[in-house]
């Protein structure tokens, strides 16, 4: 058992996080913030994708870099930290796991060509305003028909929905035989950006009225029970990196919250030397170190296709949202009044780690399947 | 990053668990004659570490002549886990082996270790650690049992409290005033004392759970006179093995609270359906929600103590294992104490009467709401959880003191 990065982990750690130390200083953000991205969200995709990081975990037969999800999880983590406004946890720890989970290798050469060779945008759509992620309620509907499978509902929270070249979209069978994915082209569909908390990671809602998907456009046939394990393995790997990413943006609020407490002085000390203040800092590293040590452990369950790989996902975003839980509340808290001010940069990072816990699964919900796993809850 | 040892760690792994398996005393002969207290060592604790000392499996990182076969650290890691997993403790005098016998061979005089350190790997004799006082817990540098140097020989005088298994140990590595006029950290040493010696009286301090078998003493010391030679290291520069002393102490200590939280956790995962099938469909996903947060803590204790561990082998800083005492020791408290709560009241019922803890820890038959009492034992001694908090903040956090 090791968690220490190799070298090699580490020189990509260190060039991912100095590229965007670069590329997306704090400014840019506010700048998604505020409405003045313009051409920047492009060029920040144009920047990762010559850098050929949507091609981490793709086999190298395939035209990718054959590393494995250990590497993508260390590059959503760095994404966390630097809140980054383009869509790196779409494409490439959402829609390129769905497609080397679940399709078959003619597909892979299409759609994987269209991110790999073109700098397309990808996404999932999974989750629905009546069941979350929890793919057993869903309610979308596959109708299969004599020219392909027909599709209908709206899918929501849909990560860069708005702007994805394709949509892999998990519906249910009419008559219930199990879920399947299907490949969507994105002027089939009717996808609505919403306003969104945190404007830096775009959601939309996309609705699907009487699409037809062609065979060929079918990832995982309904009744495939195989193909029904790909998808839930693709849903843990996007679980995981957004884990991963939380555990980065919680480290930034942490950091920057140390900082100030070593900086600012009243009653003629640094407030950090207040033991009321102490104390709940070394309760966020202990929140924080929980967490992150777990997301590398589930991290590692995938890279190594270890069999705790499930529940070790579930914790991982459980105990990460129980970090961001505290790590923002007491964050924000000792920041005193600057922390409340639209001006800091600091409510970026709060607003990222908040969303990270309601989006794939809350800590809630994930403990809940922590208990199912552990044969305590139906 | 990778889930596994090397084959070499596996090997050394297996090559224990067989000799564990074909020289372990069993648990009747544990049980026939359970150690007393954690200064008592029952005669088949005596053979038994004797044995592990002969076969170089005591302290495997030590040389031959300690105990050990120069293991590695990540050896040791795996040695430990699978001691602990045996559920039979290496000693019975727990504070002899880890802390006393570890200082003596760091600060001792070659007499010292020949006469004290080498009999306790042996299992010759135990030791008791005279540190806190009345007035001197936590702050342990306010001690003030004074002792004086006249001529070759000490007077001391003062009184111990808390000391575990003082009524049954044949000596005690005491922490007494040599100079009171020095600031108080400069003032303090160590000194050997025989428990046989005249003027030493000890009398048991029966504990929250368990009382027939009291493991805490008070120990009062009246013009008590002990030989120079037994002064460990230098006059009034007992600080540094305050500190060294909890250092060996803590070491480790992560391995072996990870593989009893998986035991608990296990035990109460085994045990859990049938009690939550008492209960109305709410309460049971609240319960289960809290078993689940107690799993978690359980899988990243051991998560957080490998990555420490990468951390320290690489070179990195011993402060940190100060997080892991707090957070392991609050694991274990939190998980006893949801146990209790899921198993209802039926948990008040008293334990049959337990073997000592040293003996056996956790014993299948404690209760868990007696368990979650014995716990506290962790998050105080050993400098307890507000200690750590601050040792963290100041030394792994860099924060000003307070
Ligand atoms: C919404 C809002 C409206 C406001 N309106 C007004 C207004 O109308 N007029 C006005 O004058 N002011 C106003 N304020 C300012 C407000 O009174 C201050 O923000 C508040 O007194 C805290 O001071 P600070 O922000 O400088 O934080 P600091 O005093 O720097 O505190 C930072 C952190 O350190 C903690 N801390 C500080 N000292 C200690 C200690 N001794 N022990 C333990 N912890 C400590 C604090 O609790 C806090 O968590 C407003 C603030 C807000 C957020
Ligand atoms: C099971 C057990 C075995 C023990 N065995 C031994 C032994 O063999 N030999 C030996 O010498 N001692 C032993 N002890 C004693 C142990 O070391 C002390 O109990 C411990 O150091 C705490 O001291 P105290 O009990 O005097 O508590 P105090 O120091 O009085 O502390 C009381 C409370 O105040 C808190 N506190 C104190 N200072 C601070 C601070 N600066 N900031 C914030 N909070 C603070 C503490 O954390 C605690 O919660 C043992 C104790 C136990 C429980």
């Amino acid at each position: 058992m090791d968690f220490e990065l190799s070298e090699e982990q580490e020189q990509l750690r260190d060039s991912v996080r100095s590229v965007l130390e670069r590329e997306c200083p704090p400014a840019v953000v506010r700048a998604a913030y505020e409405g003045r991205l313009d051409g920047e969200h492009d060029r920040l995709w144009r920047v990762i994708c010559e850098l050929d990081w949507p091609a981490i975990a793709v086999p190298e037969s395939m035209g990718g870099l054959g590393m494995g999800f250990a590497e993508l999880a260390l590059i959503a983590e760095e994404m966390g930290r630097a809140v980054v406004p383009a869509p790196f946890m779409s494409t490439v720890a959402q829609f390129v796991p769905m497609v080397l989970e679940t399709s078959l290798p003619e597909q892979q050469k299409i759609l994987l060509g269209t991110v790999l060779d073109q700098g397309a945008i990808g996404t999932v759509a999974i989750a629905e305003k009546g069941s979350g992620w929890d793919m057993s309620r869903m309610s979308t509907e596959a109708r299969r028909t004599r020219d392909g499978w027909v599709l209908n509902g709206t899918k929501s929270f849909v990560f860069d929905g708005a702007d994805a070249t394709t949509i892999l979209v998990v519906a249910r069978a009419s008559d219930d035989e199990g879920i399947g994915a299907f490949a969507v082209p994105s002027d089939a569909v009717t996808s609505t950006a919403v306003k969104l908390l945190d404007p830096s990671q775009p959601l939309a809602d996309v609705e699907l009225r009487n699409v037809l998907v062609p065979d060929d456009a079918v990832l995982v046939e309904p009744g495939d029970q195989k193909g029904a394990a790909g998808i839930r393995r693709a849903l843990e790997q996007a679980t995981a990196a957004v884990a991963m990413s939380m555990t980065g943006t919680c480290r930034v609020i942490f950091d920057s919250t140390l900082q100030y407490a070593k900086d600012r002085e009243q009653f003629g000390k640094p407030i950090g030397s207040f033991q009321a203040i102490k104390h709940r800092l070394v309760n966020m590293l202990i929140a924080l170190e929980r967490a992150s040590s777990l997301a590398y452990f589930a991290a590692l369950t995938i890279a190594e296709d270890d069999p705790r790989r499930s529940i070790a996902v579930s914790m991982a975003k459980a105990a990460a949202g129980d970090c961001q839980r505290l790590i923002v509340q007491d964050g924000l808290q000792f920041h005193g009044g600057i922390g409340y001010m639209w001006e800091q940069d600091l409510h970026f990072y709060l607003k990222r780690a908040k969303s990270g816990d309601l989006l794939f699964g809350s800590a809630a919900a994930h403990k809940a399947n922590v208990a199912r796993a552990l044969g305590l809850a139906a | 990053m990778r889930l596994t040892f090397d084959d070499s760690v596996e090997r050394f792994r297996a090559e224990f668990v067989a000799w564990l398996a074909d020289n372990r005393p069993s648990e009747e002969e544990i049980r026939a004659d359970p150690a007393l207290s954690s200064g008592h060592l029952p005669v088949w604790a005596k053979r038994w570490t004797r044995r592990m000392f002969d076969d170089g499996w005591l302290v495997p990182g030590w040389p031959p002549e300690r105990g050990g076969r120069n293991a590695s650290p990540t050896e040791q890691l795996v040695y430990l886990e699978e001691m602990e997993r045996a559920r039979v403790p290496r000693t019975t005098n727990p504070q002899g082996l880890g802390i006393v016998a570890p200082s003596l061979l760091d600060y001792g005089s070659q007499e010292q270790i020949e006469n004290y350190a080498l009999p306790i790997l042996r299992g010759e004799k135990s030791a008791c650690l005279g540190m806190s006082e009345p007035g001197a817990g936590s702050d342990l540098a306010s001690l003030s049992t004074r002792a004086v140097l006249d001529g070759d020989r000490f007077v001391i005088n003062g009184q111990k409290v808390w000391t575990s298994g003082a009524r049954h140990s044949d000596f005690c590595f005491l922490f007494c005033r040599t100079d009171p006029e020095a600031p108080k950290h400069k003032g303090i040493s160590v000194i050997l004392v025989d428990m046989e010696t005249p003027g030493m009286t000890v009398r048991p301090l029966p504990e929250i759970v368990a009382p027939e078998y009291p493991d805490l003493n008070e120990v009062f010391l009246t013009d008590v006179v002990v030989p120079k030679q037994n002064l460990v290291g230098t006059l009034n520069d007992g600080w540094a093995m305050a500190n060294g002393s909890l250092a060996h102490e803590r070491g480790m200590v992560w391995v072996s609270s990870s593989i009893v939280l998986d035991d608990d956790i296990s035990r109460l995962v085994r045990d859990a359906p049938s009690w939550l099938g008492r209960v109305s469909e709410a309460e049971r996903h609240a319960l289960a929600e809290r078993i689940a947060d107690a799993y978690i803590d359980t899988a990243a204790a051991r998560c957080m103590g490998y990555r420490g561990f990468g951390k320290l082998l690489r070179g990195g800083s011993a402060p940190e294992q100060a997080l892991m005492k707090a957070f392991a020791s609050e694991a274990r408290r939190n998980l006893a104490m949801v146990a209790a709560e899921v198993q209802g009241p039926e948990v008040l019922e008293a334990s049959p009467p337990a073997v000592h803890a040293t003996t056996l820890v956790p014993d299948e038959n404690t209760s868990w709401i007696e368990q979650y009492f014995r716990t506290f034992a962790l998050t105080i001694s050993a400098g307890a959880s507000e200690i750590q908090r601050n040792i963290i903040a100041e030394r792994v956090l860099g924060l000003p003191r307070s």
